[in-house]
């Protein structure tokens, strides 16, 4: 899946790892659109560094398991340490995404979120859970800010779970969504911020949402 | 498959920096590959996760020389950062709130930190220029975009109406009739400013239909009886209903200034320079599509960024504090 110039990239940056990173791939055979080729790209990722550990179970085989961390779609990655912090990508992560999937190995495993203060202490107070669905394509530029913004805040706070959706393999879920221009984040099912909005913008509208 | 990668710096908020690049497009990575090479501690704050500014947003781009075969835009992006980061350049995405460019110290804000140079260079770029119409703000995302890339895989097979009478608004559309089963282009007037050889591509694609002298009035999404636009004859004010499944704008742009209002010289909203860049406050630059100038292009944007890089290297030798 990776060149070798990328793979030396992807070396690189992961080389600034600190603590092991597991990864969750939820697939079914080679049924759904990507299942195959996102698991060959999380088995070179993992090959390139020892730090991320990649855990593979069929959606069949596995229902619990697949129950447990709320999958729907396939495939799923879930990206965490010892602990589940609600980061999700649906759909594989090619594209421009591949910088957000790489940027939440390294929060997870660094421990930093970027957040301002000001964020962090909203989210310190939250007292309802917060879902945050960030909806892109791989051709989208002004995507992944949208998505490392949901999953810092779903990094640092319990209450929030965040996930990219690459929205061509799941057309359904651009229709239940009304979903035509990307990014898009939707907030708790109903309310949504159109745009790569910056933290405070996005902050105001989970504020209306609650 | 594609796999994009873009990965930033560690730069150092406590570091007084030579030159701070606001925003990452072709002019700002020309100016940020020049200073790094005459070896200015060079720091490039760029808003979005992947420089290139509206380069990314493009699919092709084919009047950049040196390719005759036509180039990606996010590839040529990608190559410029690439070639850039080098030499040394650093790149931070964050967003700008702030400037304090009096003095001889300049700072920078961001959500994160202040940053601190002895030199600015401007180059936020444009942003696509809105229709003002009603229905459009209601609709953006949601039928109404600003950018073919981005959006057009969500038309397969669908009606969609382009308005503009540019390059971009002719690009666009061949892109999008990829997808698209039917695109026409609305514009003004029937004198087109898009390059002839696009105007004969889109006269020689079957999918592409020209629809001169009309303007949007109106976009009714919400219509029960389904999508329409409704336009107004420029001739003779007629109206017409259009049924189309999504509008995309390619009707120019406006600066990315709102941060430098009240600090520096503005003419219709872009930045006055002079030859050699400079605007009208002494170790701030700008270059690219935020100068007020005649043409804004790749080509342009890069000889600019070349220039400015040039003369900030000559002020920052002289610079003391």
């Amino acid at each position: 899946m990776l060149d070798d110039k990328i793979k030396q990239e992807v070396s690189k940056i992961l080389a600034n790892m600190v603590k092991p990173v597991t990864l969750k791939l939820f697939t079914q055979g080679n049924e759904c659109g990507y299942c195959k080729e996102t698991h060959e790209l999380l088995n070179e990722l993992a090959a390139i560094n020892d730090k991320l550990k990649l855990e593979a179970f069929d959606f069949e085989t596995h229902e619990a398991e697949a129950k447990k961390y709320g999958v729907e779609e396939l495939p799923t990655i879930v990206v965490m340490d010892e602990k589940d912090h609600g980061i999700r990508f649906t759909g594989i992560p090619a594209g421009y995404e591949f910088s957000s999937l790489l940027s939440a190995f390294l929060m997870v495993s660094t421990g930093v979120a970027k957040l301002t203060n000001d964020t962090k202490a909203f989210l310190d107070n939250l007292q309802k859970p917060v879902h945050l669905k960030v909806f892109v394509t791989p051709t989208c530029p002004y995507c992944p800010p949208a998505v490392m913004l949901a999953h810092a805040m779903a990094f640092h706070s319990d209450k929030v779970t965040a996930e990219m959706i690459e929205l061509s393999e799941f057309p359904h879920l651009a229709v239940k969504y009304g979903v035509q221009g990307v990014p898009r984040t939707v907030i708790n099912e109903k309310w949504f911020q159109e745009g790569a909005a910056p933290e405070d913008i996005l902050v105001a509208k989970i504020k209306e949402a609650l | 498959m594609d796999f994009n990668l873009s990965f930033t710096a560690n730069a150092n908020p406590e570091e007084l920096y030579d030159l701070i690049i606001i925003g990452g497009g072709p002019a700002g990575l020309t100016a940020g590959l020049y200073a790094a090479r005459y070896k200015l501690k060079t720091l490039m704050i760029e808003k979005m996760a992947i420089s290139g500014g509206q380069l990314t947003s493009t699919e092709w781009v084919e009047n950049y020389p040196g390719f005759p075969e036509p180039v990606l835009g996010q590839k040529l992006a990608k190559d410029m950062e690439t070639q850039a980061k080098m030499f040394g350049l650093e790149v931070i995405n964050e967003e700008v709130t702030k400037v304090e460019l009096t003095g001889n110290i300049k700072q920078v804000h961001t959500p994160y930190a202040v940053w601190k140079a002895k030199t600015i260079l401007i180059s936020t770029g444009s942003s696509p220029r809105k229709l003002n119409v009603p229905g459009e703000d209601n609709y953006k995302g949601n039928g109404v975009s600003y950018c073919a890339t981005c959006d057009g895989p969500f038309y397969p097979d669908k009606t969609i109406a382009v308005i503009g009478g540019g390059n971009t608004a002719f690009e666009e559309s061949v892109f999008l009739a990829k997808y698209a089963a039917k695109v026409t282009i609305i514009h003004r007037s029937d004198s087109y400013k898009a390059d002839q050889i696009l105007q004969e591509r889109v006269k020689a694609n079957p999918k592409i239909e020209l629809l001169p002298f009309y303007q949007v009035t109106h976009i009714d999404f919400d219509n029960p009886e389904g999508r329409q636009i409704i336009l107004k004859n420029t001739q003779d004010d007629t109206e017409k209903i259009m049924k189309v499944d999504g509008i995309f704008v390619f009707i120019g742009n406006d600066p990315n200034t709102k941060l430098f209002e009240g600090q520096l010289e503005l003419e219709g909203g872009y930045l006055v320079t002079d030859r050699s860049h400079k605007t009208s406050v002494d170790g701030v630059w700008a270059a690219g599509d935020v100068q007020a100038k005649a043409l804004r292009q790749v080509a342009t944007a890069v000889g600019d960024g070349a220039c400015a890089a040039h003369w900030i290297n000559k002020y920052v030798e002289e610079w003391s504090e």
